[in-house]
This record gives structure tokens, sequence and C-alpha cells, in this order.
């Protein structure tokens, strides 16, 4: 009971003392705390409308958090991710833009070229360093570049828009092919990612092949030696990353800018790397992280409108509570391993 | 002057890889320190040079306790480590990496110090030469000299002709041998006899965590190895050797991994044979494990599998023809941390269906924790087991089928009662057929269970025994690189 | 208590003094006292660059009608890739802004949709022609959406002029953006400009002057992304050049001279887009064509305050009476150091001659670089010419367009 109570203060007190320097740093730049807190839960969760678009940046998020989920699992750090976004959000612009239907039809078609893309752009990751022995985070880096630039010629080249602005993007989708809203609510979005967050959690949770990605993952040789094909697997986790990955760019895509923009990723896939490090590689907690993030995001847009506070404020916030969040698992992994330490003492003297 | 070490304890979880170690070695005298690979030197010197912190014990230089909490610590008291690898910056100029952890930034001084070293040993540098250019043995001698610069009194070499040219290894002998007259104390660490008994004025000989003795040099071979090994205890022979038909067949197969190769060797291993592989480590065992389970492909010869021809098939062929591979490493090459018990018996058993019925997989590995008297629950995680449990494991995650049993170190690490156990289980396999390989450094065992004994030396399979008819002797001086007339 | 009723009643008696200051001199009479204004900002608002401009026009407001500003500055899809700009435009209406300003090209689709989901709101979206009636991207029905932009062309053509008289190797490179109807406009009045001076004011041969033009792909420097500006810059001044005028937003080409005339070599630098760009570099900046942004935002926050707003499209010019008027000058050219104390005169005058009307270099004959005829002889180009300029002029080297 006793132990249950520290460990639980452990797991608050980095959530009060964050708490604590967030009061100190608004109190610094002058701005009343409480009402800041206030703005930040009102102008992202605290009413319907800002809730919808919250929700809406959240699925991009979690979608590559997911994705990240597996190929951390298999071991490999995908930095490609930022490129499988924006080569998925390629290819359903394109089917936006080039093939003709309804929107029970069309909608699917960007869906799935989005993914197929991802799926192109992952297995290129995964080709380089499992054939090419190309380490994959140089290999990531170098495709995020190739993806980057490509999205950037396309909107400035084959696909520019006539007249003024046509560095802000292609020309806006024909309304066929924005993604459904209800009351705001992107809901098609929405249910892609629960759906995404939950196959997940159980493909990792259940299911032999999750198993097996743990293994190669946790030990290649081990798993090797065990007869499972780990390069297929690691190409497999490549792919699935990526096709979660090329969803996002499609949801940034077709639900959120309504149309192809220079940076279409959002940067989500970076910071997706983040909330999965941040939930200790745990799928059911990269949902609740992921929304914190964009709520953050979000909301301290009206720190700004509102306070006047300079529009660095919100990524200052955010950067100190993921400090103190990683400073909390730090000192909590430190006790455990001391734990441990102690308990082979003991062994070694009994 | 004196370098004194009491009762030093080092544990590594459960592994106690230094278990009260006591050694005191003298300026003026080269002292050696022998043992097999995990027998506990490097740790100790990891110990001395500051890279570890002990559990318990003194040091002392000089009769002066020391306190090493940091490499820093120990060449501030005048110990200098050399590395297996000299820890150099490699694009830095020899100067600059002379310089390095000097303190100083008078290029001068520093350059005359260099020369003024360079001339007593009779190394020559170019101070502007990148380390990049240097050979491993340039780059331990300018480590030498950058640590006696540093002012280091005892310097420690751990398996430092790893890498180097027989001139080079000449010269560093050369060099350990002025320091040691001129009242330096040195320690070098080594699993090689031979080098031992060419440099050393005593030998402290480590086996298990312990020193197992202490002895000037020279005394004969036999006794050194007889202090690495164990007292040979076991009687030879026993029962059940089978002539059934060939499992494995390898004809003149040379093998090569870049730091050893093998000389052609030929091998034919019948059904519920057992032959053991002797060696000091690193001599070739490894190699011919791995290539009879084809995970290092042949550069000539070729490799047979009952009638079928392997040679350059991948090890997913041999998996699947009934080879099973364990090698020495558990954690490392065999089972997965983090993974517990019940999911090392659904990954071994190649579970092919998509969704795993975890109750009844949870059910089977509480049967065969039973079986195989593992301690621990299904939920335990590898890591958590005893070595011993961890070897129970995997024994009992093999498939109930094997032709051939490949194994490094079987019951390395192992207190009694497992490493019986283990072989309860091997024999019991072989006596169902299956041809078992295995390497280890145990002469006991090796003279215990093996049929035919392959002894290596340098790559070479320098003498094929039929362990009836050898004892305990024999073996420790072949595996010395001595031939028995 | 006692404390805070005094800083209160100080701190109106301070608004009201500076308001009778702002407003005695003005015939309008207009008072901005509880009127709010949006400013959404593509950039950082210290940028020393565009969104700067316009940050500090929106300050200028604050000083002139005492009106609020709510500010939201790098609002683009890489700082703040979870927010659109017609969300913006719901947190100021609800704000209680009354009207906003959009101000970059780039906002087009999210102000023309927050325009729509707002008709009550007077909004300007600052560079575009949406409410042009002959312009190519008219909304009719977005009667709430006016348009501003400064007739930049002239202060270009005089920065072109400015490196015709001052080159000697009679090579000028032009370190230009990305490539649009704009950023080519530019390009071509630099182009005029320079030819101009060469030629008619120093009388050398135009076939002498060399005038290239190499686009780095974006308003600034992205790596990996862009072509780097410092190597473009660099590029030029090996290949000839001695001038260097810039079409982005930062100061690389001035920077790059700089280094090089540190070296001993006899080049210059013109900047772009901010007043004060020349300081980091004075003695070779032949000066910096800038944006004035507030008498024109002036005028519009009155029409709205008034309630007079239209939507219309603006393209002001500056005051040739006061090139550099804070008040009354949308467009305007600083000159720098490095431009000598002739070719300073001689500026002076193309500036009077461009001024009174005797200079109009959008004149014809003027050819597009491909051959097509953009003027025919004598024809001198409509606003709609200009603005939607579709390929560099002939005699410049360079792509007129992405491939």
């Amino acid at each position: 009971m006793n132990d249950r109570m520290r460990r639980i203060g452990l797991a608050v007190l980095p959530i009060v003392l964050a708490a604590a320097v967030a009061v100190l740093l608004l109190l610094a730049v002058d701005a009343p705390p409480l009402r800041s807190f206030n703005l930040v839960w009102n102008g992202s969760l605290g009413t319907t409308n800002k809730l919808a678009d919250t929700l809406l940046t959240w699925v991009p998020l979690v979608l590559a958090a997911a994705g990240l989920i597996i190929t951390f699992a298999a071991g490999l750090w995908n930095i490609g991710i930022e490129g499988q976004i924006v080569i998925g959000a390629i290819l359903a612009t394109w089917v936006a833009r080039e093939v003709p239907g309804e929107a029970y039809f069309i909608i699917p078609a960007t869906l799935l070229a989005g993914m197929i893309g991802g799926i192109i752009w992952g297995l290129l990751a995964g080709v380089l360093r499992v054939y090419g022995k190309v380490n994959e985070i140089f290999g990531g880096l170098g495709l995020d570049f190739v993806a980057t630039g490509l999205a950037v010629y396309l909107i400035i080249g084959p696909w520019q828009r006539a007249g003024v602005a046509s560095t802000s993007g292609t020309d806006l989708f024909r309304a066929e092919v924005w993604m459904p809203e209800v009351g705001g609510f992107s809901w098609l979005a929405l249910t892609i990612a629960v759906i995404a967050v939950i196959a997940v959690f159980f493909l990792m949770r259940g299911t032999a092949f999750g198993l097996k990605l743990k293994a190669v993952g946790a030990n290649n040789r081990s798993a090797f030696l065990l007869g499972i094909p780990t390069d297929r697997y690691m190409l497999a986790a490549f792919a699935l990353c990526g096709a979660l990955a090329g969803l996002a760019g499609t949801v940034q895509a077709t639900a959120f800018h309504h149309k192809l923009v220079p940076s279409i990723s959002g940067g989500y896939g970076f910071l997706g790397i983040l909330v999965v490090l941040l939930a200790a590689f745990r799928t059911a907690w990269i949902a609740p992280i992921a929304l914190f993030f964009m709520a953050l995001s979000v909301g301290s847009t009206q720190l700004s409108l509102r306070l006047g506070l300079d529009s660095a404020i919100g990524g200052v916030l955010q950067g100190v509570l993921v400090l103190f969040a990683l400073l909390a698992g730090g000192v909590q992994a430190k006790r455990h391993l001391g734990k441990r330490r102690v308990a082979g003492a003991t062994l070694v003297e009994s | 002057m004196a370098l004194e070490l009491v009762d030093i304890h080092k544990h590594f979880g459960r592994v106690r890889a230094n278990d009260g170690v006591t050694l005191r070695v003298e300026a003026g005298e080269l002292h050696g320190l022998l043992g097999e690979n995990g027998a506990g030197k490097s740790t100790l010197m990891k110990v001395l040079s500051g890279f570890h912190e002990a559990g318990s014990g003194e040091i002392s230089l000089d009769g002066e306790l020391l306190a090493l909490r940091s490499p820093r610590d120990a060449i501030e008291a005048g110990i200098g480590m050399l590395h297996q690898d000299p820890l150099v910056f490699l694009p830095f100029t020899v100067l600059d990496n002379f310089m390095l952890g000097s303190g100083t930034n008078d290029r001068g001084i520093a350059a005359e110090g260099l020369d003024e070293l360079s001339d007593r040993f009779g190394f020559s540098f170019d101070h502007d030469t990148p380390v990049r250019r240097l050979t491993v043995g340039e780059r331990q001698q300018l480590e030498i000299a950058r640590l006696l610069w540093l002012g280091a009194r005892v310097l420690i070499l751990d398996e430092p002709t790893t890498g180097i040219s027989a001139s080079q290894r000449e010269q560093l002998f050369a060099t350990l041998k002025t320091l040691a007259a001129e009242g330096m104390i040195v320690v070098f660490v080594s699993h090689k006899l031979e080098e031992i008994e060419d440099l050393c004025d005593r030998v402290t000989v480590m086996r298990l965590g312990k020193v197992v003795g202490e002895t000037r040099l020279p005394v004969p071979a036999e006794q050194l190895v007889e202090m690495m090994f164990g007292k040979i205890i076991a009687p030879t022979g026993r029962a059940g050797s089978s002539t059934g038909s060939t499992t494995l067949r390898l004809d003149d197969v040379v093998l090569g991994s870049g730091l050893l190769n093998t000389d052609a060797t030929s091998l034919g291993v019948s059904e519920g044979e057992i032959i053991g592989l002797a060696g000091l480590e690193g001599s070739g065992q490894r190699l011919l494990l791995e290539a009879c389970t084809g995970l290092l492909e042949p550069e000539s010869g070729s490799i047979a599998l009952g009638d079928k021809d392997m040679t350059g098939l991948a090890y997913r062929s041999y998996h699947e023809a009934g080879v099973h591979y364990l090698p020495a490493g558990r954690l490392e090459e065999g089972l997965v941390s983090g993974l517990t018990i019940t999911e090392h018996f659904v990954l071994a058993a190649g579970a092919s269906d998509f969704f795993v019925d975890w109750d009844a997989a949870a059910d089977r590995a509480a049967a065969l924790i039973e079986e195989f008297s593992i301690k621990g629950t299904p939920d335990s995680t590898a890591e958590s087991l005893s070595g011993g449990n961890q070897q129970r494991l995997l024994l009992a995650m093999m498939p109930p089928h094997i032709r051939l049993l490949l194994m490094e170190h079987p019951t390395r690490g192992l207190d009694i009662e497992s490493a019986d156990w283990v072989w309860t289980q091997l024999l019991e396999r072989r006596d169902h057929g299956t041809a078992v390989v295995f390497a280890s450094a145990d002469l006991d065992e090796l003279l215990l269970y093996s049929d035919r004994i392959l002894v290596f030396f340098a790559g070479r399979v320098i003498k094929e025994l039929d362990a009836r008819q050898t004892d305990g002797d024999q073996l420790g001086h072949l595996i010395g690189g001595r031939s028995v007339a | 208590m006692k404390g805070k009723y005094w800083a209160k009643f100080l701190a109106i008696i301070t608004v009201l003094a500076m308001l009778a200051g702002a407003c005695g001199d003005d015939d309008d009479e207009v008072s901005g006292e509880g009127f709010t204004f949006g400013m959404i900002l593509v950039g950082p608002q210290n940028d020393r660059g565009w969104s700067q401009a316009h940050y500090e026009a929106g300050e200028y407001l604050q000083e002139q009608l005492g009106a609020t500003m709510i500010v939201l500055d790098k609002v683009n899809g890489a700082d703040r890739p979870e927010i659109t700009v017609d969300q913006v435009v719901d947190d100021m209406v609800a704000q209680g802004a009354q009207l906003i300003f959009a101000t970059s090209d780039d906002m087009k689709d999210g102000i023309e949709l927050g325009a729509a989901n707002h008709p009550d709101v007077p909004m300007v979206w600052s560079s575009g022609d949406s409410a042009w009636a002959d312009g190519e991207g008219y909304r009719a029905d977005l009667d709430n959406l006016g348009n501003e932009m400064g007739r930049m062309y002239y202060a270009k053509q005089i920065a072109g002029c400015a490196a015709g008289l001052t080159t000697e190797t009679g090579n000028i490179g032009y370190l230009g953006p990305l490539i649009n109807d704009e950023t080519r406009r530019l390009a071509n009045s630099v182009y005029l400009g320079a030819q101009y001076c060469w030629s008619e004011v120093r009388g050398e041969d135009p076939a002498a002057l060399t005038f290239s033009v190499n686009w780095i792909g974006f308003w600034f420097n992205i790596p990996g992304v862009t072509l780097d500006p410092t190597q473009v810059a660099n590029d030029f001044f090996d290949g000839g050049a001695d001038v260097v005028i810039s079409g982005i937003d930062t100061t690389e080409a001035l920077v790059v001279a700089g280094q090089r005339s540190d070296g001993g070599d006899a080049v210059w630098a013109v900047p772009y887009d901010y007043e004060g760009a020349c300081e980091e570099k004075p003695e070779i900046c032949l000066g910096v064509p800038y944006f004035n942004w507030g008498p024109a935002y002036l005028e519009v926050t009155k029409s709205v305050i008034k309630g007079e707003f239209a939507a219309e499209w603006n393209w002001f010019g500056p005051d040739w009476d006061d090139l550099n008027s804070l008040n009354t000058s949308g467009v305007g050219f600083v000159e720098g150091d490095g431009l000598s104390d002739d070719s300073a005169t001689a500026l002076e005058e193309f500036i009077d001659g461009l001024a009174g009307g005797d200079i109009v270099l959008f004149t014809g004959p003027l050819n597009y670089q491909d051959g097509t005829p953009y003027l025919t002889d004598g024809e001198v180009a409509s606003d709609h010419q200009l603005w939607y300029t579709k390929q560099l002029l002939e005699g410049m080297i360079g792509a007129s367009a992405s491939n």
C-alpha cells in the first residue's frame, strides 16, 4: 500500500513540477497563469469547435505514432516517416486531381493511394537497410529530403496553380474529395485513427506477427537463429508504418488542407517519434499523449492572440513539459535499476 | 613499489565476474594474467583502471589506498591502461592524440616529450600524420608513450597482441621488458599461453572469477593448462558410442572470417555420435560450428547432411533440415531479453497462425517449465532467469526431432546440478539418434562425453583423438599447441 | 486601491493625449478608439523583411487611430501545421476583430474561406487579386474582401538603375526567389531600370550588358529544398557580375558582396524588402527598395470605421514628392552608401523622370524571352499586363518558368 502511494506520488510529482515551472514561466512573461491555462483549454478542447479542430490535427499525429510503434518494435528508427507522410499525400493528391468519381469512390481511392505511397517509401528505406546495409536513420533522412523536394517541385511545377499564391499549394481539391464532416468533426478521419490505434494495439499484443516483430527488434540474432526471417519482418514493419504514415498524409491533404502544400507532413512524423518515446513504446498511451501535444499546440495560439505573448511560448511550454516527463521517466528507470542492484547484492550476501 | 589488490568483488547481476580476487604485482617484474575468455581478467583490469567500480575490496599502490571511480582517477593515481583497441581519435594527428588528457596546450613541450620517449623506445612518429594512417601496432606505441608521459607508473595491457604483426609484437615485448627493468609495474593480460611464457617473469592464473594459482616462470606448460582449465578428475570412457549412418559430412572445408582462417578440414559425424571440439578460445571451433549450421559459407569444400549436399545453403535450410545451433551467448544468441517464457515457446514452435491462443500457450509453457525444472513462471522474462535456467529454457525450446545439435560451451557458468541435467538431456537426445558437436573449454566435459575430440590450434585441427584413449595431460598439451610424441 | 485608480487615470490621460497628438492634424477626424483589427503574418513579426513591414504598419495604425491590434505571426504550414488561416480568422472575429489583414499571397484559400464564413467582417488580402474585377482571380461573391499591394516595380526599376549606373563589368545578377507573375514582374523591372541607366544614361552599348536571373526556389533558404543563396550569389560574382540584386527576403547577397569587398573586390549589392536592410554592410549597398503598408492600411481602416468599406483592389504607388515618407509613400527606396555621388545624382534624375512620367520603362516594343511580343511599339503596359507577367523579357538570361 505504502509502496503504491509512493509510486503514484512519483508519477504525479513531475506533473506538479512541470505545472509549477509552467506557472513561473508564464509569470515571467507577465501572463496570468490561470487565465492562460483557461485560454489554452478553451482554445483546444473546451469548446466543440476547437475540439473538432484539435482532433483533426490529432489524427495524423496519432497515425504516425501508431506506425512508429511497429517500427520501433522491430528495433528500427524510422526517421523516414516524414517522407512516407509526404509521398502518401502526393499520391492521394494525384488521385484527387486526376481520377474522376463520386465521393463514395474517390475518398477510398485517395486513402488507398496514400497508403500505397507510404508503403513504397517505407519499403525503400527498408530495402536500403536490409539489402544495402544503409542505416535506416541516414536512408530515411535522405528519403525525407527527396519526398519534400518532390512535393515542392510538383507544387511550383507541374501542379502549379494559376495566378497568385502559387507557393501556397495546389488548387483546392473538388468538394467530393474532401473527407466528410459532421458538425465540424471529421468523422471519417477520426474513425480511421481510432481503428488504426486499436489495430496496432492488438497486433503488438496478441498476434504471432507482433511477437516475432518484437523478437526481431529486441534481439535480431536470436530471432534469426530461432528461424524467423528477420529481413522480411523488418521490411513488413517498414511497410506497415509506411501505410499508416501514408494515411496520415492523406488526411493532411484531403481533410485538413484540402490541397497539397509544401509542408504537408506538418512535422507530425518527427513529433510522432517523441510521442512514442514518451509513451515508452506502449500503444495505449500514444492516443492521450498525442492529444495532449495537439491540444497544447492548438490552444497556445490563444496565448498569442489574447495575451499578445510571443509565438514561441507554446513551444517553450511544450518543451518544459516534455523535459519533465523524460526526467520523471529517467528517475523511475534509475530507481528500478537501483532496486535490482540492491536485490543482486542481497543475493550475493546470502 | 608494488600494486596490491585485495579481495576484489565485482558482480554483474548474478554473474560473479570477480569473486574475491587478491593479487600482488611487484615493480620490476613483468607480470602475466592468464585465463580463458570469461575468466574475469578483463573485469579485474577494468576495475583497476577505473572503468568499473569494484563492489568491494581494496586497491593500493605503494601502500597507499586508492579510490578509483573513473578512468581519470586511475590515470591520476598513475595507472595507465592500454586497451585492445587503443583509444585514439583517428582523424587527429599523432601529436594531438599524444596531448589528449594532458591538460597542456603547449605543443612544443608535448613534441619534446614525444620525441624523447620515442628515442628511448625506438619508436618513430611523424607528429602531423593523422592517426588513421598508423597501424594498430603504432597506435599502441603512441598510446604507451602517452600514458608514460601522463605519468603512469603502472601499465596494464589487455590482450595487446591481437591484430598486430609479428615484428611489432617483438618490438612491443622489448619495450615492455625495458619498462619493467626500469622499475615500472607492468601487467600483461592474455589468454595465449605462449605469449605469457615468452614474456613474463611471473604469472597469475584466473578461472571463473577467482585466482587459481600464481607461479614464477618458466614452468611446464601443462601446469598452466591445468590451472586454466582445472584438474582433470573425471575418468575417461563411457558407454554408448554409436556407429549409425553418417549425419554430417565435411570434405576439405576451408573457412575464413577475416580474423582467422582454417585449414582444410574433413569430418564425418554419425548418428548418435558426440564430437567434442577442444582448443583455446578462438582457434577455429566457432567457425566450424557456424559452417555446419549454414551461418558461414565455406570458401571451398563441401558440406552434406545425410545424402543431401548443403554447401552454400542458408541457415534456414539447415534449420529446416533438423540442424539446431545453440551458441554460447544465451541471452545474445538464443533468448530474447524482454520476452517471457511463454512467448519464447510460442516463437520456438514457429507459430504460423496469425492469432495466438495465449491461454493454451501459457498452459503449455507451464507444463514445459515443470518438465524441464525451470525456476520461473510463464511470465518470467528471459533475462530474469539464472544462467542454468536460461540453458534449461533453451533446451526446452528445442524441437523434438533434431538430426544434428551444435553447441558452444553447453555448461559454462552453470552449477554442477544444472550441468549434469544438461548432459542428461543431451545424452538422451544422442540415444535417440541425434548427432552432437560441441565446443568446450572444460576438459572434463570433453573427455567425459565425447566419442571423438578434435583439437584446434590457430585455425587448424591438429589432432583427432579417440576420447577413450586419451587423458587430460595429453589434451592439455595439445591445447597449448604442443604436439605429443 | 488608490494606486490602481491613479494608474488608470494616468493611462486614460496618456491615451487621450496621444490621440490628440495623432488626430490633431487629421482632417477626417476619425478615431479608432475601441476599434480592433487582426493582423495575420506569414513570418515572424521581427523578420526584418516582409512580415515586419506589415507588423510595423499595424503599429502605425495603433498610433494613428488608437485602435487595438490582434496579431498572430508565423502563420504558415511549417511553423504552425496545426492551424489554418480560416481558423485564425474565426478566432480573431470571436475576439472582436472588425477588420482582418491577411498579409501573404499564400493565404489565398484561407482568407477567401474566412471571408465567406464571416461576410459581415471586412478583410484585406494583401498582394491578392480577388477584388479586382478585371483580374484572373476575381471573386465577385466576396464583397467583404479587399486587396492591397504596392507598385514595387517602380522601386525595383530604381534599384536596377542604381546597378546599371554602378556596374563596371556590365554584368548584373538577380537573385530571384520562386517563379511566379509577381517575381517575374519585379525581375523585369530591375532589368529595364538597369538597361535604361546603362545605355541611356551612361551611353554604353545595350548589348554589352549581361543580366542574369537565378531562382533559388523560395523566399528564403531552406537547406536541401532551395538552392543555397550564398552559393548562388558567389556564383554570380565568380561569373563576372559585380552587382547582385536580391529578390529574396534575406540578405545573403549583401553578406557575400561584403565579404568579397573586404577581400578587395569592387562589388556591390542591393537587398530587398526592409528599410534598414543596408545596415548590414552599408558601404557596398546601393540602396534598398521596400514596402510601406501604413498609408494604405490607414485608408482601409478609416473606411471601415466610417462604415464606408468597399472591397477594392488597390495597387498603390510611391509618393513621388517624398519617396520615403512614412505617412504618404507606399513604396520606397533608400539610397545606400555604396552609390557614388555622380551615380546618386543620376539616380535622382532617373527618379524625377519616373515621377514626371517622362520615363515609362514598360513601353513597347518589348518582347518576352521567347520572342513573342509583350508590348507593341509605343504600347504602355496596362495594370493587367504588369500584374500577370508571363515571362522574363528578351535580353535577360534565366528561366521564365520552373520546369
